[in-house]
């Protein structure tokens, strides 16, 4: 549904985006994150037709953004990072107005601005002027803005910002619900968890380039390396004992006086092999989990492997969104910090 | 669908306007207030001269202010038609519908035409009917059809342009302070022009001939303005001018780069092959590559020295110029040649064309246009006259304008007048930067282009041609002078 090619951008002799090549299937849900000025929206600009690219090519539902500037308008649904909308008037007369530039008739435009107000809990406001409303109705005016024509592609910048949990919620909601309807949506946010909820695939941006892309398992798994189990045992044991059983097995990672962390790649084959051991030993285990990676600890380790690599700029440093969870013990557990021997 | 979404796009930006009591108490003062002001200082006035004749003559002029004054103020609605909904954050959205470029222009264009006019209309037919009824006699002797057709289609001709050029101004700026700023680019000519006007209609009866002549000056103006904001608006432009910011460093690199090396505008300046100076290619390749890329602005420079000898003309036929009699009665007269003529002329030349292209970039060129056609109104006012007084344009004697154009313009207007038109181009390329960028380029570079541009063409072509033609004027022209007139 959406095809970039190589995609790059410069205003003037300044390069918004360097070298961007994505692939959104119909149905699909990519999220696009990356610091402040890492090129996300000028790249929805591309896509959107708003801005030509310069150089590279991009199709939206098969029609070029170029070529096809304003087909493309019209079957995408943006969403800006701004709301932006025109305080005097009242939301039906707001959506009446984009309606009729995409080219809906009155009654269509009515029907579906009902049927969206309804949908995000707005219709009890329609006759208040928008300048009244608070900023999260605000937002979801703006999204219903970039639903009134129902595209098949949305491109949605931060569509949660400055939404109470409740609002946050419903709008979460309805891109669940849009997904299911198979839309194809591109979300740029700096909601972690947001993306991680509803994404199906992450493309990380930094410096106008893609340098990371794949679902979060796949990202896991080519960022932070195998998954992390942790062996719990039901009292404190001796590690000369436990280490030898698994040494062959796994890669120890850490070790406490009633646990151990490693890390496997065929866990369905491993994990059953060591219990079958460790209960031969009579060592009583407790538990065994799997340990959870956040998309958080994937986003900051590719920046910083990105700024490690050297081109690391303290302007651009992401600007992460509030509403990600302080670390746990068990989430941040040290992958590599703690040696075996500890 | 074109003409639903410009009209949707209209309706919307009205709506807004109509809405605004900002815009709408002020709007209404100037409107209905104003001309009651006028009316009751009229009446002050005949009770103070005492000679309602004398007052009568102002009516046109007060009729034509209070159609002017409001849309002077309603242009602020048209300088926000763009740059405030940037600063607004709605204008992304509104540039991602389905709509092309000149639709959206036409739009916001349109719906900014409305409330000048309306006010104006309004205004106007509110005066005239307050003085109908409160001064009949000073109706009567003040206005006539033919006056208020005039006045009408001054005062239509003059919002088109002010509400076409702010909003051209609003496109290209990217905050409201930046379009505020340069409204006075706008209204500066137009109030230039009223005063032009009021002079005109004061005057003798001949003045509303002339005033005639102003309204296709006007529609040519402001179809040129519509023609240009359409050519040069683009959604592209106008987010790149996010990424802009003001560094006097990157402004000065950017203006040596434009000088040291011609390349067409619209060429960025990181694609210049970073080459220096060189007057002998200059002379060689750059300026015969400017002068083709310069045909527009030469064409209206050449455009405005024929209107200034068809104007200097129609003037010696039917109007008496003090000051243009002048040059008449000292037909024969030799000044003292020397290097000191030559040295004032001289001066004088580099004032007038420093002056009116550096300053033609805040009056959309209005003033290099005005130099040929002046220079040239000079030398066809006194040749007209001259025929008019039974002078052959064929044989040399005392009345003859063959043998005026031969002794005072001939030997160093051979070479001055060329170089007048050619650097009235340069100051109208000047005055249209801000308007019609070109492709690749934004309204910055663009000024910055045609500044480089001018100043090799100065230093290089005009300054040496307006010395040549100086000491030609100097020391040699007295002499042709008195040969041929025996003074």
């Amino acid at each position: 549904m959406i095809e970039a090619s190589h995609l790059q951008k410069m205003f003037g002799s300044f390069q918004a985006v360097h070298d961007i090549s994505l692939q959104v299937d119909d149905g699909e849900v990519v999220a696009l994150l990356g610091p402040n000025g890492a090129g996300k929206t000028t790249t929805v600009r591309m896509l959107a037709a708003i801005l030509k690219p310069t150089h590279g090519y991009a199709r939206i539902a098969g029609l070029d953004v170029v070529e096809n500037a304003q087909e493309v308008r019209k079957v995408v649904g943006l969403l800006t990072e701004f709301p932006g909308l025109y305080h005097r008037m009242r939301p039906v007369e707001y959506l009446q107005f984009f309606g009729s530039l995409q080219g809906l008739d009155n009654a269509t435009c009515l029907q579906r601005s009902e049927q969206l107000l309804k949908r995000f809990d707005l219709w009890h406001a329609r006759g208040k002027r928008i300048d009244s409303f608070s900023k999260g109705m605000k937002q979801k005016v703006a999204l219903i803005r970039a639903l009134i024509h129902d595209p098949p592609v949305l491109y949605l910048d931060e569509p949660t910002t400055a939404m109470d949990p409740h609002s946050a919620r419903t709008v979460r909601d309805a891109i669940a619900e849009l997904r299911e309807a198979h839309r194809t949506i591109l979300l740029t946010t700096h909601n972690l968890i947001e993306a991680e909820t509803l994404a199906d695939r992450i493309v990380i941006v930094r410096g106008g380039q893609i340098i990371a892309e794949g679902t979060i398992d796949q990202l896991t798994r080519q960022l932070l390396g195998d998954p992390v189990w942790e062996l719990r045992f039901a009292f404190a044991v001796d590690s000369t004992e436990v280490s030898p059983l698994l040494e062959n097995l796994v890669q120890i990672e850490a070790t406490g006086s009633d646990w151990v962390q490693y890390r496997c790649t065929e866990a369905h084959l491993i994990n059953p092999q060591l219990l079958t051991r460790l209960a031969a030993k009579h060592l009583p285990v407790l538990s065994l989990t799997q340990l959870s990676r956040s998309l958080e600890e994937i986003y900051l380790r590719t920046i910083v492997d990105e700024a490690e690599r050297g081109t690391w700029d303290d302007q651009t440093q992401p600007a992460l969104d509030t509403e990600i969870p302080s670390p746990t013990a068990s989430s941040t557990a040290p992958l590599a910090a703690i040696s075996p021997e500890e | 669908m074109y003409w639903t979404s410009v009209r949707t796009i209209a309706q919307r930006e009205l709506n807004e306007t109509m809405s605004d009591w900002r815009v709408l108490a002020p709007t209404f003062i100037l409107t209905f207030c104003l001309p009651l002001v006028l009316i009751a200082a009229t009446q002050v006035a005949v009770d103070f001269i005492d000679t309602e004749g004398t007052v009568a003559q102002l009516v046109p002029f007060v009729m034509m202010l209070v159609g002017f004054i409001p849309t002077s103020f309603s242009i602020i609605t048209a300088l926000e038609a763009f740059v405030g909904e940037r600063e607004r954050n709605s204008l992304e959205s509104l540039l991602a519908m389905p709509i092309s470029d000149t639709q959206l222009y036409l739009g916001k264009l349109i719906s900014s035409l409305f409330p000048p006019l309306f006010s104006a209309f309004m205004g106007m037919c509110f005066f005239t009917v307050m003085l109908r009824i409160t001064a009949p006699d000073l109706f009567a002797m003040g206005l006539n059809f033919r006056y208020v057709t005039i006045i009408l289609m001054l005062i239509t001709t003059k919002a088109v342009v002010m509400v076409a050029g702010a909003v051209i101004i609003s496109s290209h700026t990217t905050s409201i302070r930046a379009a505020n700023l340069l409204a006075s680019f706008v209204l500066l000519p137009t109030t230039a022009l009223v005063q032009v006007e009021g002079i005109l209609m004061l005057g003798s009866g001949g003045g509303w001939r002339v005033l005639q002549l102003i309204v296709p000056f006007l529609i040519i103006v402001a179809v040129a303005l519509i023609r240009t904001g359409m050519g040069a608006f683009n959604r592209e432009e106008i987010l790149s001018r996010e990424h802009e910011e003001l560094s006097w460093k990157n402004i000065v690199k950017t203006f040596l780069t434009f000088l040291r090396e011609y390349r067409p505008a619209g060429i960025q300046p990181d694609q210049y092959q970073g080459l220096s100076f060189s007057a002998r290619r200059f002379y060689r390749y750059e300026m015969p590559a400017l002068l083709r890329e310069y045909r527009l602005p030469i064409l209206i420079a050449a455009i405005a020295a024929l209107s200034g000898i068809v104007a200097g003309g129609y003037i010696g036929q039917y109007y008496n110029v003090p000051i243009l009699n002048f040059y008449l009665e000292n037909i024969g007269t030799s000044p003292e040649p020397g290097f000191f003529l030559s040295l004032y002329i001289f001066g004088n030349n580099i004032r007038v064309s420093l002056l009116s292209n550096i300053l033609s970039l805040f009056v959309f060129g209005v003033f290099a246009f005005l130099v040929p056609a002046i220079a040239f109104a000079q030398v066809s006012f006194v040749a007209n006259m001259l025929h008019q007084r039974g002078g052959s344009w064929f044989a040399f004697d005392t009345d003859s304008p063959l043998q005026f154009l031969t002794a005072y313009v001939l030997p160093h207007g051979i070479i001055e007048l060329p170089i007048a038109i050619l650097g009235a181009a340069m100051g109208i390329r000047i005055g249209a930067s801000l308007l019609s960028p070109p492709p690749g380029f934004t309204v910055g570079q663009n000024v910055l282009w045609a500044f480089a541009q001018y100043c090799k063409v100065w230093l290089f072509i005009l300054l040496p041609g307006f010395l040549l033609g100086s000491l030609i004027e100097g020391l040699i022209t007295p002499h042709i002078i008195s040969t041929l007139y025996g003074g």
